[in-house]
């Protein structure tokens, strides 16, 4: 008796326990940054931010702290980092429990509309009006890592709200080993894969191509938009939200047959679970002929510790070229990189903080410092500045990539989109499924999830 | 002054019940109160971290309610059970999680007999011996998974050198859909045969000597003694030992996560491993609740079927 007491008593305290997340729903929008940056504190303060762990999260803290803390010597800069694998979750297990440790997320582009919707990130909208000089960016990457609902590709809303602004512009550059194909790049998607089929012919050991293929973060979904954007397919319709017959049409399974069919024989034996540091990694070792990364994460091919190319960077330079996209179809090229968001969850004088940092951080001085710092900048003058494009071998090919890229979807239903192809696209390189059967399964199931909206029960499955 | 409780009675046949209370103790903290006070911190501890979010974990698989969309928990009765039970990907993931089940727990076992069988026949080495198979169960599943993963791995992996250097080609253990799941349970094999062994093992010790000494008056043969004598005295403690196992086996989800991420496609994805799919991709944590019931309710009927059967070997 005593024992079903308990049990009751416990039952209702669940209950009740749960029943307090009901005043929720009517919360769940982003709230309002202010337009004028609020009185900052001169105690001493730690801004926190939240990404991946790789080089440019390091390079964030060290150039953040150097230059920042001129201005704001009681602030402290601390880049926290995870696994690139546990970066969506790390932010949004933090999102879903309303409390963060850090103040400023820095979101993928495609994980705002879910922050969004939440109510996770501030609305930076009238703070941008009165802070932000948004001329002097290409109109689409500012809409990239901040607009919600998503731009159009190439274009901006300047209706629409603003949750984020810019920190590191990102996209593919195209690796290729002069000393085996040429100092002079191949021009179409056609060259490309020829260029790799004669250089793996007529050098045993080293594979034509290497590119992103694990079914892990966004990797194999990158390379299949990759080509599919080239062979002039779409994603999606977003005004009607139609992914089936869209992304599986004619231009869509050629992208998915040249991928499986003309690509990856000329990729090396296991490499399907591939990712950034393993195409970097066979780079390095001279064991491919051409190489498909983006260009945040390529600065370590040119470091002779890590490279078997050469013994000083010059050397290792005679030996790589970097390039943009060859075209097809089309010119496009995948957008990556990612924008600054601050937590709704975080204090009021760390929000103010990072409003603050924000400021000063799209300054055109300090772009240009970040720039020279190895970041990849964002405003325009930043990019076409010799502070950038002297930088690094890559920074041209990032700048001549601006006018060309496209980002996937940024809706809230993201990571399982994401998911959905990553898994069908890495079963297709790797035998389990058949191009086509993974191509008409990723528009089915993604077609599934955007319509599942109003179902009772079972959503996520 | 408390009263003093006599040590001793008049009455015959009773025995004095209790030490009398220590100079000081409060007249209301009895025995019993003494016993809930120990005992309560412990039982809230439990409560708080097993029975409330497991009860709460219950209440949320009737929802659709997501940790991060926030919103009212609205009742959808047993929809999200009706969907698990009767969706196809559910069902891909449960054939493969028994898949691996019966491979890894059926290697393991077999192995894990076999070698403390063999341990259990020599006299000298043998606490050594078994001290060196038990250090793969010691590490953490996290990091044999990484080590595995560099070892496994085609282009630069020792085992695909070791197969070169003997005239045999590449094999892609992580990439191709067979040699995914069988380096899966490879893995786990090499990491919990130990398990198996140190059971088997205690098993094999403890069976008496004087069994095995008439056997040999009555000259039985090595088979004979081994089928007669110690596989009956082992096999029941090596079926708790297969229990844990499976057990475990059926809720892996760490190696799957290092090793192949689920891949390739969704041919090692696991009933656990989806459940993180389903619960941190979208975060469906009415489903995902509905699901975690679901596999602890297949595992507690499962068990108990188990345990009768280990029940009445044991009157038998």
């Amino acid at each position: 008796m005593r024992l079903a007491t308990a049990a009751m008593l416990l039952v209702a305290t669940t209950m009740t326990a749960c029943g307090g997340d009901k005043d929720d729903g009517a919360k769940a929008s982003a709230p309002k940054a202010p337009a004028t940056i609020p009185e900052l504190t001169k105690d001493p303060l730690t801004l926190s931010f939240i990404w991946f762990d790789w080089p440019p999260a390091k390079a964030l803290e060290t150039f953040a702290n150097a230059e920042y803390k001129k201005e704001r010597p009681n602030a402290t800069i601390k880049v926290n980092t995870v696994p690139n694998a546990n970066w969506h979750d790390a932010m949004f297990t933090q999102f879903a429990a309303r409390k963060t440790d850090f103040d400023i997320a820095i979101l993928d582009s495609q994980h705002i509309g879910e922050a969004v919707t939440n109510g996770n990130i501030l609305d930076l909208t009238d703070f941008v009006k009165k802070n932000i000089d948004v001329e002097a960016y290409n109109p689409y990457l500012l809409a990239a890592y901040g607009q919600y609902p998503q731009a159009e590709t190439g274009k901006r809303d300047e209706n629409a709200s603003l949750y984020g602004l810019p920190l590191l512009g990102d996209t593919w550059t195209m690796i290729y080993r002069k000393d085996l194909i040429g100092d002079k790049p191949p021009q179409t998607w056609d060259q490309m894969i020829s260029a790799a089929e004669k250089c793996q012919s007529e050098n045993p050991g080293v594979s034509g191509l290497a590119f992103h293929q694990a079914n892990g973060s966004d990797a194999a979904a990158v390379t299949y938009n990759t080509v599919n954007g080239v062979y002039g397919g779409n994603l999606w319709d977003s005004k009607t939200r139609k992914i089936d017959g869209v992304l599986n049409d004619a231009a869509g399974q050629e992208a998915m047959d040249v991928l499986v069919n003309k690509m990856k024989p000329l990729t090396a034996k296991g490499s399907g679970n591939w990712f950034i540091d393993e195409v970097n990694a066979a780079v390095a070792q001279g064991k491919a002929c051409i190489a498909f990364n983006w260009i945040a994460a390529s600065g370590g091919l040119l470091d002779p510790k890590q490279s078997t190319l050469g013994t000083t960077r010059e050397q290792i330079l005679d030996k790589l070229g970097f390039a943009t996209l060859p075209s097809q179809k089309t010119n496009l090229v995948p957008l990556g990189g990612m924008g600054m968001h601050v937590s709704a969850y975080s204090s009021t004088a760390n929000q103010a903080e990072a409003l603050n940092f924000m400021e000063w951080f799209e300054r055109a001085d300090v772009q240009k410092k970040w720039a020279a710092a190895g970041g990849v900048p964002s405003r325009t003058d930043a990019l076409e500045s010799p502070e950038f494009l002297n930088a690094g071998p890559f920074n041209q090919v990032y700048t001549d990539s601006v006018p060309r890229m496209r980002d996937m979807w940024n809706v809230p239903e993201y990571a399982r989109l994401v998911n959905i192809e990553n898994t069908n696209v890495n079963a297709a390189l790797n035998g389990a499924k058949k191009p086509k059967d993974a191509l008409d399964d990723i528009a089915k199931e993604q077609q599934g999830v955007l319509d599942s909206s109003g179902r009772k029960g079972g959503g996520g499955l | 002054m408390s009263d003093h409780v006599p040590l001793t009675t008049d009455r015959p046949g009773q025995v004095a019940s209790a030490a009398p209370p220590a100079p000081g103790r409060s007249r209301r903290l009895g025995d019993r109160g003494l016993a809930v006070a120990f005992i309560s911190p412990a039982l809230l501890l439990l409560l708080a971290m097993s029975v409330f979010p497991l009860l709460w974990a219950l209440y949320l698989s009737f929802t659709d309610y997501s940790a991060t969309r926030g919103g009212p928990a609205n009742f959808v009765g047993f929809g999200n059970y009706t969907a698990i039970l009767t969706s196809a990907q559910v069902h891909t993931r449960a054939l493969t999680t028994l898949i691996y089940v019966v491979g890894a727990v059926g290697l393991q076992t077999v192995l894990g007999f076999g070698i403390a069988y063999l341990i259990s026949r020599r006299t000298h080495g043998r606490g050594v011996l078994t001290t060196l198979f038990l250090v793969p169960m010691m590490l953490s599943p996290v990091v044999v998974g990484l080590f595995w993963r560099f070892m496994l791995d085609a282009q630069f992996g020792v085992v695909n050198s070791m197969l070169g250097s003997v005239g045999l080609g590449q094999v892609e253990w992580l990439t191709r859909q067979r040699t995914a799941l069988l380096s899966l349970v490879v893995v786990d094999t090499w990491q919990w045969t130990p398990f198996i062994m140190l059971i088997a093992l205690a098993g094999l010790t403890a069976v008496p000597k004087y069994l095995y000494e008439a056997a040999s008056i009555d000259r039985a043969s090595e088979w004979f003694r081994f089928r007669t004598i110690t596989l009956p005295l082992v096999w029941p403690l090596l079926l708790i030992a297969v229990m844990f196992r499976a057990i475990e086996a059926f809720r892996l989800f760490d190696l799957v996560y290092i090793l192949t991420n689920g891949g390739p496609g969704v041919s090692t994805e696991t009933l656990s491993f989806h459940i993180y799919k389903v619960a941190f991709l979208g975060f469906n944590t009415g489903t995902a609740s509905a699901y975690g019931i679901l596999m602890v309710l297949v595992v507690i009927v499962l068990t108990q079927f188990y345990l009768r059967y280990l029940n009445k070997l044991k009157e038998g």
